[in-house]
This record gives C-alpha cells, structure tokens and sequence, in this order.
C-alpha cells in the first residue's frame, strides 16, 4: 500500500500567485537615501499636532515662569542659591548665557521673568505666536542657565519642546492669531513642511531622551533586579503618594519597574510603526502620570506627555477636538487621513 | 527605496516631487537639522561619565550651539539607581541672639511643589559632590573644593532672607529602606555631614 503525503508547496503551487507589493525601482543606495531623507523631513503635514503642543507647553511654561517670580532673587539675585561668578561651576561657560547675568538687580530681575511669563501667556493662546515662541524659548533659558542648581528635567523638556514651537507655525491652528486673521485671510492650517521638521526633531529629540535615559538605567543593578521602583517609592523626599504598601508585594515592583525599563529602552524603535506606537504612547501617558502623581512632578510627567503627542496623527487630534472646534475657524481643513498626516 | 513598512514613517517617493521648498532651501535645511540632531545626541553621548573622548572631542566644536540652545543635558533620570533623598539642614544664628532653624528644601514652607522641586535641587545638586565622612580626608578635601563655593552661596541666601548673622549647614542623607524594613517598622539613622559655618564678611546694612 502506498502512503499519500501532501507535499508542502506543492498545492500552493498551482494556486494563482498571490498579489505582490508594486517593485519600485532601486536609484541607487545614495539616492533612496536622499528621497528617504527628503520624505521623512519635507513632506508637508498639517500643523494641529504642533498646536495642541503649544498649548500644553504654554500652560506648563507659564506655571513654571510664575514660579521662577515667586522666589526671583534666590533664583536669578547676586545674593541667591548661586552666584553669578560661580555658574561656571555648573555649567558650560560662556556658551550658557543668560539674561539675568545683565539684568542682576531686583527690578529687572522682576523685569526679564515678567516678560518671559507674559510671552508663555501669549504663547499658549496663540497671539502674536511667532514671537511669543522666540521670546518664551529666551526667558527659559536664561532662567535654566542662570539658575543651574533649581533646574530638572522639567527645564530640559520645555526646551526640547519649544525649539519645535519656535521653528513651526505653532500658531496656525487652535490660536487667536488664527481668530484674528478671519475667514478671509485664507482658512489656515494648511499643510506645511515647516510643521514637519518641527514635529520631526520633536520626535527624533524624544526618542535620543528615551534611549539615553533607558541605556543610563543598564547600568544599574536595581533596574535588572526589578528593585527600582521601590527606590523612589521609598524616597521619601519626593513621596507624594504614598506606595510603601507594595513592600509587601515584590513581584509587582518587579513588574513594574521591568515594564517601566524596557518600554524606555525599546521606545525609539516601537514608537515608529503603527502596531506598537499606541501601546508605546500608552505606557508614557501611564509612567509619566505615575511619576507626577507619586513622586510630586506632575509638571515634568504632563510635558513629557506633551512631548508625546508628536507621535499622534493630526487626524486623531482633529478627532479629538471636533466638539470643540466644529463650530469655529478652527475646523480641520485637511480631511482625517490624509497625507499631511504624521507620521 | 526606503520604506520598510507602509505607513512607518509615511514617506515615499512621490514626496520627491511635491509642492515645496526648492532643493537649495531643503539642503540648507538639511545642513540645519543635522547641526540640531548633532547638538542633540552628543551631549548625552559625552556625559555623564562613563563617556568616551570620542564624544567629548565631537562636543567641542559643537558646545556654542548646544550652550545656546540649552541641549547640554544627560537624560540620565533615575539613573544607573534611584538614589537616597538629600536635604541640607541649617541653623542661624540672629541678631537678637536667638537661633533659628530650617531645611532645604522644607515640605510644609516650600509651596506649590514645583518651588518645593526647585530648591530641593539644591541639595541634591550640593550633596552630590559631598564625600562621606569615610572617605579618605585627602579626597574629601579635593571634593570641598567643588562643593564649598556652592555651599557658600547656599550660606548666602539664607542670610540674607532670613537676616541672620551665621549660619551652620549640614548635609543629610535619608536613609532608603529596603522593603523588609520598611514591614519590620523599624526606625532608619540618616548620613549626616558637615558643611561649615558662614558669616557675613562684613557688617550688612
């Protein structure tokens, strides 16, 4: 008796070929490099993410600003934390400038911060944006390079966030720049090049942030044991919440601080491709909320996220906000989906 | 061409052709991005120590731009442990002859807790450089020369918010229980290191 086996490959062969990709023709190694380059830079896409940014740093900036004002001569006086002959001790001199090294005594002290609180007020409404996005990038760092023993990582991610909002039309959308131009001077909005190297070096910034922090934390020993988190759970220097709770329950600091490294380590490489960016996006929203809630920087975790909404299409913000702006010159002048999305 | 999955990236060779910039203004903008992206990686690359001189010879040319536009950072939180919480505690001594004291930064004084974060840098920035009481005295006494200038400033301000004559500052390490002390309820013995005494070198008005 002979055995009849089906033979792999064989039944599939006689099936009509499968639809393959179209096969574009290679121009070469440099020059797909070049179109590579040229469409992740210059493809034009619309500028709502980049808004919604502003508006969330412009609030977080503006706090910032009239905190530096509550304590202005122990942060920026020649008679506060540091003096200014001694700055030097911390950062980069002379590269580091900062106003306040000019503008030393207590009336322009008070001066310099009330321009940089105004210019972050005028910023997140979205008035005389360009300038305002200038002069709030100016105010914050001339206080960070003043006061280099009060800054955190708060400081290093409205930078990273205001550099987009400088270089972008951060005010083409969600603005009263945009209210006052009106319906006759064109609906704005439109897809810009400018909005995607701005949302562009915000995302490629966040990712090295990531990468960096996570490669930072291999080092440590705590972080493979799955330990970290009882660190800042116990620290009660920055408890705002109380979690000592979980001394009883190892496996789920484990849990979390395994969760916590890895996501920030694979982050540059997830956040890219549609079917891991959302969970990628998901876990910052849950690690940056927990950071601000349990260890008291709930301004630092709400800029990261807003760092984050690089990553969200302006068709899913467009979603998002259509109860708001379907009624006004805001209304998103792109259809959802289209190619001026990002990324 | 270079798209290793639709919609990765949303590129493709049509945007080659698009509406937009002429190709002089893309490749001064390219030249522009990539300055940015250089200001960007290298300094995390170069510091904090371990870092190799490759990176801190790259940094050198770069270091007006990435001062300027306040990108010098390590992007090291957390990082290579969550480490103990540092307060500096003070006592001054007042014109009237009564003595006061505080800590930076002061939970219950220091509000809202963005100010609380910004003076509690201090201490962290400050203690950072402190070498224990164990460490050999040649060492510690290479270290204050970091930290005391630093320290002195501390001195300062306190003097002058507070109106005092001297201050004394002392340096403390909470101490960081591990998980089974903190079940056991036990109480912990923080670090604590001297940081001098400080007076006004001259009379104030």
């Amino acid at each position: 008796m002979t055995a009849v086996r089906s033979i792999p490959g064989r039944r599939a062969a006689s099936r009509p070929p499968a639809a393959t990709p179209p096969v574009v023709p290679s121009r070469g190694w440099l020059a797909d490099w070049a179109a590579a380059w040229s469409g992740f830079w210059f493809t034009p896409s619309d500028p709502l993410p980049l808004a919604v940014i502003r508006i969330a740093t412009g609030l977080i900036l503006t706090w910032s600003c009239a905190v530096w004002l509550l304590d202005a001569d122990a942060f920026f006086g020649d008679r506060g934390w540091l003096r200014p002959d001694q700055v030097w001790r911390v950062n980069d001199q002379p590269w580091q400038w900062s106003g306040y090294f000019v503008a030393s005594s207590p009336t322009m002290i008070r001066v310099v911060a009330g321009i940089s609180l105004v210019a972050a007020i005028l910023l997140t409404i979205g008035l005389a944006t360009p300038l305002a996005a200038v002069v709030s990038f100016l105010g914050l760092v001339t206080a960070a390079n003043r006061a280099p023993l009060n800054v955190f990582g708060l400081d290093d991610t409205l930078g990273m966030l205001l550099v987009p909002l400088v270089i972008g039309p951060s005010g083409a959308r969600l603005s009263v720049d945009r209210l006052l131009a009106g319906p006759g001077r064109g609906r704005g909005g439109e897809p810009s090049i400018r909005a995607t190297i701005a949302l562009r070096l915000l995302q490629v910034h966040l990712c090295v942030v990531y990468l960096f922090s996570g490669a930072g934390k291999l080092f440590g020993a705590s972080w493979w044991e799955g330990t970290a988190l009882w660190g800042a759970i116990a620290n009660d220097r920055y408890r705002t919440l109380d979690l000592r709770g979980l001394a009883g329950h190892p496996l789920v600091v484990n849990a979390l601080t395994l969760v916590t490294l890895w996501w920030e380590v694979s982050y540059a490489a997830l956040v890219w491709p549609r079917l891991t960016r959302r969970l990628c996006l998901a876990l910052a929203v849950l690690v940056h909320l927990g950071i601000g809630l349990a260890m008291g920087m709930m301004e630092f975790g709400l800029a990261m996220i807003a760092a984050n909404l690089a990553f969200v299409p302006a068709s899913t913000l467009s979603s998002l906000l259509r109860p708001f702006t379907s009624r006004s010159t805001d209304s998103p002048d792109n259809p959802p989906g289209t190619p001026a999305d990002l990324p | 061409m270079l798209v290793w999955s639709e919609g990765v990236v949303g590129m493709g060779s049509e945007s080659l052709n698009e509406r937009g910039w002429s190709p002089v203004a893309r490749a001064c903008a390219t030249v522009a991005i990539l300055a940015y992206l250089a200001a960007v990686i290298v300094p995390p690359l170069a510091g904090p120590a371990p870092a190799s001189d490759l990176a801190n010879r790259v940094l050198q040319p770069l270091r007006p731009l990435v001062g300027a536009l306040y990108l010098g950072h390590g992007y090291r939180f957390f990082a290579p442990n969550p480490g103990p919480g540092h307060t500096i505690r003070w006592t001054m001594t007042m014109p009237d002859g009564s003595t006061r004291i505080g800590q930076i930064p002061d939970e219950a004084l220091d509000r809202p807790r963005l100010l609380y974060h910004r003076r509690f840098m201090v201490s962290e920035k400050i203690s950072a450089l402190v070498l224990p009481a164990d460490a050999p005295a040649e060492v510690r006494e290479r270290a204050k020369r970091d930290w005391q200038p630093l320290v002195k400033g501390v001195a300062t301000n306190l003097l002058r918010r507070e109106g005092g004559l001297s201050v004394t500052l002392e340096t403390v390490e909470h101490y960081l229980p591990d998980p089974a002390e903190v079940l056991a309820s036990g109480t912990f013995a923080d670090a604590v290191t001297p940081l001098g005494s400080y007076a006004w070198a001259e009379p104030q008005p």
